[in-house]
Parts: C-alpha cells; structure tokens; sequence
C-alpha cells in the first residue's frame, strides 16, 4: 500500500504542471541558476532514474531534502507531527467522548424534547464549515472575551526544556482549548449519531428485554449492556477517524495559525516543494494505514466473534 | 408607419450589409480572442480583480479577452518557459530594500539582453533603451544618472512595454505604548518593515521583545540562500554587511567604516574594528573576501552567484581594507553588491565550502545548527510555521533596542488583528487585510496604536508579449494601457491602498522616480484609447476590433 501511494504521489508532482526552479524567479534569475537549481533538485536526471533513487531513499528511511527550506523532510515532518498529534487526538478524545455519552443518552431519550433539539444542534456544527465555526469561536473567546489566545502552539518566545516539556506545559495546552474544540465540535456528530443509531438497535434487542425483565437499573441497562454493544462501530470510527484527521486539518491550522502537518503540506504543494509533500503524503498515509489496522485489531478484540479463527 | 419611414427602413436594411462588406474590404483580419493570465482570486485577490477591469476595458475595444487564473506554479511555467504561447499576463515586482537602486529593474526588465532566458519575458527590444539602461550602469556621476533613469522612464512611457497599474500603499502598525513612537523608522517604500527600524525601536515599560507578524513561513536561514521575503527579513538581522540601504533608500557603510572609490573599477572599503561573530571569533578582513569570493566557486550558491560576477578580484591589502576590482564599472555595485552579500565566517564556511563542492547538492543546501553571523541580533531558534527567535547582540556596535525580535508566522489576518489587540503580537509589518479594519482599530484605540503608511517600491502590472502581434504593435500596446482606469483600480481592487503607476521606478525612490510620469500614459483613458488604435488603423467591425489594412492574422490563440 505505502509502495503504490510513494509512487502514486512521486508522479503525481511531477506530471503537473509547474517547475520548482520558478519559486526563486527575481530579476537576477537567469537559465544559469534555473539548471544549477535543476541539478541541486535532483531534476536533471531522467525520470526512471530519480524514481530509483528516490525508492532507494525511501527504503532507507531518507525523505530527502526539501527542495525550499533545504532541510531533511524527515525533520520538518517530526518538526509539525507532535502539534498535529496533540490537536487530532484531543479532539478526537473530547468529540468521541462526548458523542458516546450523548449519542447513548438521545437514543434512550427518544422521541423527548431534548432529541428534538439536541439532534438539529448536532447536525448544525457537523454541517457548518470549520473555518466559520473557528472564526465564530476566535471572536467570542479569544478577540471578545480574551479567554484564549488568538494565534499559535506557544506565547512568542516562550523556552522550554525538550519538546515534552513544551507539549505538556499548560501554554500549549491553553494555545490547543480553541482549535482542539473547533475540531471537536465539527467532529461530534459522527460519534453522537453512529451512537444513537446502534443504541436504537441494541435496546430492541433480547438480551436488553431480558435485563430488563431481571428488574436491573436503567442506567446499567444503558451502560453496562446496551452501550458496549453498540460501542463496536464507534470504536473502529474512532481509530479510522484519527487516520483521517492527520492530513485534514488544513483549515483548523490555517485558522488558527497552528504549525501542523496540514500547513507543511499545503505549502509544499503550492511551492511545488516535491520531497516534502510526498514525504508528508507518505506520513499522512503510513497514519491511515496503521489507524486501519488499530480498527481492525480494536473490532476483534471487543467482539471476539469476528476475529480469524474465531468460534461461530 | 408612413410611407417616407418605411422607404427609410427599407434603405437602411438592404444598406446595411454594403457597408460593412466595404468596411471589411479595407480592413485586416479581426483580432483573434486574448487570454489574460492572471493568478487565482484565492491566491491574489487584488490582482485578480485588477484583471477583471481589464478585461472589461479591453471588451470595450471591441477585443475578446478571457481571463485565466493559473495556480502559482502553473502561471510561472507558461509565462517564463513558454515565451513564444502567451498573450498578455498580470504580474507584480515587490518592494525589497536592493531595489533602492533603479538598476536591477531598469536592466533586468527591459534590456534585450534577458530575452530568451532572463527577466525580460515580455520580449521587449529597443536598442536605444539598452544603450541607457547600459550607460545608466557605468555613470559615476549621480545628476547624469538620474537624468539617464528618467529617459529610461520616458521610453517605457512612450513603448508601455508593460501596462503599469498600481504602486501598492504599504498599511503598518505597532504599539505605541510599547515602544516610543518616534523610536520608529521609516525606509522608503519599505515602510516600518526595515533593518533600521528593528534596531531602533525602543521598549518603553516591561514588554522588551519585538513581535512582528508575517503572513509566510520563513523556508530557511542561511547566508548564501534567499527563498522569500521573511527569509531576508532574518538574514538581514543576523548577517552583516559591508554596506546597508539606509532610511532614505541610498546606500551607507555598514561594516565598512569608509567605502571609497579611487577609479570607477576599484572600491576599497575599511573594515569597522573591534567586530566579532557571535561566536566570539573576531570579524578579518579574510573572512570579508571569503564572502564575497564564495558565491562565484562553481555554482554553490545560484542566489548570489549573479551579484559577484562583475568582481574581477577581490583581496585585502591591509589587515582592515578590502580592495574590489571589477569587471566593469558599476554604479550599483554599493546597493546590489556590498549591501546585499553577508559578511561569513572563513573558518565555518570553508571546510563547507569544500565539502560540498564534492556532492550533487550545493552550498545552500547545508544547515548551520546554529546559524552564526556578526549582525546586531543572534539566531536562538525557528519552529516550522510558528515563529523565529532572535535576541540582541550585546556585543554589536549597533547594539538594537530591544532584547528580543521574534517572528510570528499569523495566516489568518483577523486573528493577526486580534493577535495585535491583544498583545501577542506588537507590529503588524505584513498586513493583506481590509485597510479600513486597521485604520478603524486605530482610531478606537488611538492611544495603542500607531499608524505607518507609505507607497512601495514594488508595482503591479500586465506584462504583453511583444512577440505577439497585436502586442508587438507599440500603438496597440499604448492604447490598450490607456484603456486602464488606474485610479478606479487602486480602489476597487486595492481598497485605496495604492497609487497610480506608470514607472518601473516607483515615486517612493524620489532621486529616481520621474515626477508626473503616473499622469502622462499616453491616451489616458477609454475615448484616448480608441482615437489611438484609431489613428494606428485598427477598427471597429461588427462589434469586433480588427487589424490595420492588409493584416492577417496568423498568432494561434492561446490554449
């Protein structure tokens, strides 16, 4: 899989249109500098030799080197990954969470005043674009009340120790409340629908008659039977959504200027920036790919009847 | 209807066709459809509108103009690699301080020289400009060379190589309750974006940092390598240089105590003592020639590798004077040479400089841990799309005001107003936004902010190709520029944030510019446009503009 999207990705770049030497174009640029430009590229080579140097490199572990910041993509990369990591996982934490216990709390609330409103409203922020709640979300907590910074990971020029240091430190954490809860917000409706959805079924099913027949609580029936059941789907949404949200928070970065691998990739592409963008393509997919294996390992081990070699 | 009207109407109508067959006869083929390039709304929303005008300027010629937006790179490849395909493009020169000298421009752009391969895409061939833009390079004698620069301006007037549109008005903020507002320094056509100004401004209670936004990341900091403006807005700070552009856009010694000129081939420049790198190691005359001499080995450094190439040699006589013969005299050799080339380290550079002569990359490519130069701020730290950290050098002879000077990389422009609100930011040197957002917050909070706003030495404009008829016709070219309503451009597209231009030498260079020049585009306005292509020979058939007698038209339209 990796192999066809490494090289799905390195003729992808360069069959459109563009050539890299022309992000330097200034009026001292000549045909000189544009084929030294090439040969520093790696450009002037035909092109089945720069795909076999460029698998090479692959196997490696070598990404190669940026052909605009002119740094190993490998360090930009792990340079913008731990900020993508903190959002998307906050996030998706917070969302899912907060889908579960809402999604399980409407589908036994059905047909109630508070599903009449509750479901709209989590449809509402599912549908609205994320920019839009950003910026409503910027104007009210950060330029309004001034709870929350307005920019960036850190207060300019805060030092830390390690990067550990700085990821837990409780300005990262105030800098990561409005963009973490932009995305959260956006992503909520799944969880809470997919929930309420499985729940609907679950309650109808014997096992929950039965529990309730055994005179148990509602909140046990709800909790302990009903709601672990219909956990299965969630789950594997969950760890396919984390995949997913690696490389598809472009507009939550730009928004709030946060230095993610959304922004490294966005950029590279629009400079035509070829190792970094398929370097990033490559991570985002490595991501996707191990988030789709999680899924499955996390379906097996919380219901044992699909798993391989399973007794039916 | 009587039977006089009726008579009439029947006359008209069978006339009708008869005319025009014999309009027809005399006239040439119709102009084939125009495409304009231009980039996308989203990327350049002020250039695309711009177009937008344009076009439906030139419909009113009779011309079928399309517009094109082309992604960034796209839009490069077609115009600087297909010189031969295009019809007309948009286009824009930004302000840098080098620019403070007419001549990169005033050679680059127009002389026939940089027409296969160089900046001269437009294809524009005018022995009589090479010669200026050639004498205006070797005169020594400043009045004579402002005289020359402005009959270089004549010309591009009378030729109108390119439809000059606007000069941007640069829109600047800081904090004046940060720091002393008469501590700000304003370059010409830079605005309060300037060395100066980073080492002038001065803190006034605790808040000591300087934090200025930018809208784009900085891509790499090394002496010998440039990939955009925030990349030099760091380097500046770091590096030294024997000379600098100063406040009023002339060039004045920096790390050279004197530059003096004893013939027109030979500059001598005395090194400032007591300089140090931020190492600690002291700043020679050696590492000076290293600098300069560096950029030319192969082609370690394709960047630079242009600025030195009219260097005949380069040695030190003396353990503090530099002594540069050129190739060829050379006016702008201060501002495109000396203040632009950073001051390195020997003993860093060399063995680097060794190294990589033997590897498939090239200087650029290497990375300095710690990036060490002599300039008045130290390198601490850069993070990839959020900010560079540089703190004072305490040990500069221009030791700067503040203790810090941090770039924010913001690329939401209300959240850099509300970034500069609420004190996470103290500059706003990189503002896109709506002048009037700025301009309001200003007057609300009067005693926190201060205003800056000057014309840039950058300008935007329509590059036609002269190698395609009807462009190569410096008639047509005239008329389709006075069709332009540059006034009504600057504030429709630009929002009042820009000047009318009609100069490659923008009214912010006052030695330079050409006074008066924004007024006099020959024709003017739409009815000067149409009498021009009228007394060229165009006409009007149909609704459709066409050729003089007897041109056909054989230029296949663009795809």
């Amino acid at each position: 899989m990796l192999w066809a999207i490494a090289s799905l990705t390195f003729l992808l770049f360069r069959l459109m249109p563009g050539d890299p030497t022309l992000n330097f174009l200034s009026e001292s640029f000549s045909e000189e500098m544009r084929l030294a430009l090439l040969i520093s590229f790696g450009l002037d080579k035909p092109l089945h030799e720069q795909y076999g140097l460029y698998m090479l490199s692959l196997l490696q572990g070598d990404f190669g080197v940026s052909f605009l910041q002119k740094r190993p993509v490998l360090d930009i990369l792990l340079e913008a990954l731990p900020n993508t990591a903190a959002l998307t996982v906050s996030a998706l934490v917070v969302a899912y969470a907060f889908g579960i216990i809402a999604g399980a709390y409407l589908a036994f609330a059905r047909g109630t005043v508070v599903e009449g409103i509750a479901i709209p409203a989590a449809l509402i922020t599912r549908a609205a674009p994320e920019f839009w709640l950003g910026m409503i979300l910027l104007a009210w907590l950060s330029f309004g009340l001034g709870i929350f910074p307005a920019s960036g990971a850190n207060t300019a020029g805060s030092e830390f120790t390690s990067e550990w240091a700085r990821l837990t430190s409780a300005d990262f954490l105030w800098h990561l409340v409005l963009p973490a809860l932009t995305l959260a917000l956006y992503l909520q409706g799944l969880p809470l629908l997919l929930m309420r959805a499985t729940m609907l079924e679950v309650l109808n099913d014997e096992f929950i008659v039965m529990a309730r027949m055994k005179g148990l609580s509602r909140w046990a029936i709800v909790m302990r039977h009903a709601a672990r059941n219909a956990l299965l789907p969630v789950a594997t949404a969950f760890a396919l959504g984390l995949g997913q949200s690696f490389g598809g928070n472009v507009v939550i970065e730009t928004v709030f200027s946060w230095p993610g691998l959304g922004r490294v990739l966005v950029s590279a592409v629009q400079g035509a920036d070829y190792p970094l963008a398929q370097g990033a393509f490559i991570m985002i997919a490595g991501v996707l790919v191990l988030m789709n294996m999680v899924a499955d390992l996390l379906y097996a081990w919380l219901d044992p009847r699909v798993s391989v070699g399973a007794k039916r | 209807m009587n039977r006089r009207a009726l008579l009439l109407a029947a006359t008209s109508l069978t006339a009708l066709p008869q005319l025009e067959a014999l309009a027809q006869a005399g006239q040439g083929d119709p102009v084939r459809p125009l495409v304009l390039l231009t980039r996308p709304q989203a990327g350049a929303p002020a250039a695309y509108q711009a177009a937008e005008l344009i076009a439906q300027e030139w419909r009113k010629l009779g011309l079928l103009v399309e517009l094109r937006p082309m992604p960034n790179q796209a839009h490069s490849q077609v115009v600087w690699n297909e010189r031969q395909r295009w019809d007309a493009t948009m286009w824009q020169m930004v302000g840098r301080p080098e620019r403070g000298d007419p001549d990169e421009l005033v050679f680059n752009l127009f002389h026939s020289a940089n027409i296969a391969t160089g900046f001269n895409f437009v294809g524009y061939n005018n022995p009589e400009y090479d010669r200026l833009a050639q004498a205006q390079r070797v005169e020594m004698d400043q009045p004579r060379r402002q005289q020359i620069v402005r009959e270089v301006q004549e010309i591009v007037n009378r030729d109108q190589p390119y439809a000059f549109l606007v000069h941007p008005v640069n829109l600047q903020a800081f904090n004046k309750q940060v720091f002393a507002e008469a501590s700000a320094v304003n370059q010409a056509g830079l605005g309060i974006r300037n060395f100066w100004n980073w080492i002038s401004l001065t803190p006034t209670g605790r808040q000591r940092d300087i934090i200025v936004n930018s809208t784009e990341p900085v891509k790499a900091t090394n002496p010998f390598y440039i990939s955009g403006s925030p990349d030099s807005w760091v380097t500046d700070l770091v590096w030294d240089r024997m000379m600098r552009v100063g406040p009023d856009g002339l060039p004045q010694p920096w790390a050279a105590e004197t530059v003096t000129q004893p013939d027109p081939t030979t500059i001598d420049c005395v090194l400032r003592a007591g300089m140090t790198f931020h190492d600690g190691a002291p700043v020679t005359v050696e590492d000076v020639v290293f600098s300069f001499e560096a950029p030319g080995m192969g082609n370690e450094s394709p960047m630079y590798r242009p600025f030195v190439q009219n260097i005949e040699s380069v040695s030190a006589t003396d353990a503090r004077t530099v002594r540069f013969k050129l190739k060829n005299p050379d006016a702008a050799f201060r501002i495109s040479v000396l203040a632009k080339l950073n001051i390195v380290s020997k003993a860093t550079w060399a063995p680097v400089l060794a190294d990589y002569q033997n590897r498939p990359q090239n200087l650029e490519s290497y990375v300095e841990e710690r990036p060490i130069g002599s300039g008045p701020y130290r390198f601490v730290r850069s993070r990839v799309n959020e900010e560079v950290v540089l703190e004072a050098n305490p040990s500069h002879w221009a030791r700067p005001k503040a203790d810090r000077w941090i770039m924010r990389i913001i690329t939401n422009i209300e959240a850099t107003l509300g970034a500069f609100r609420r004190g996470e930011i103290n500059v706003i040197a990189d503002y896109t936004g709506d002048p009037d957002l700025l301009k309001g917050m200003a007057r609300t909070q009067s005693a926190m902010i201060a205003i800056r706003e000057g014309v840039d030495i950058g300008f935007q404009f329509v590059g036609m190709n002269i190698r395609r008829p009807p462009f190569s016709d410096p008639a047509f070219r005239r008329a389709m520029s006075a069709a332009v309503n540059r006034e009504m451009m600057a504030g429709a597209a630009w929002n009042g944030q820009a000047v009318p231009s009609n100069s490659l030498v923008s009214p912010a260079l006052a030695a330079w510019h050409y006074p008066g020049i924004e007024r006099r585009v020959p024709g003017g306005n739409i009815e000067g446009s149409r009498r021009l292509l009228q007394e060229a020979g165009y006409r009007i058939v149909n609704g459709r503009l066409h050729y003089p007698s007897g041109v056909r038209e054989t230029t296949p339209i663009f795809q």
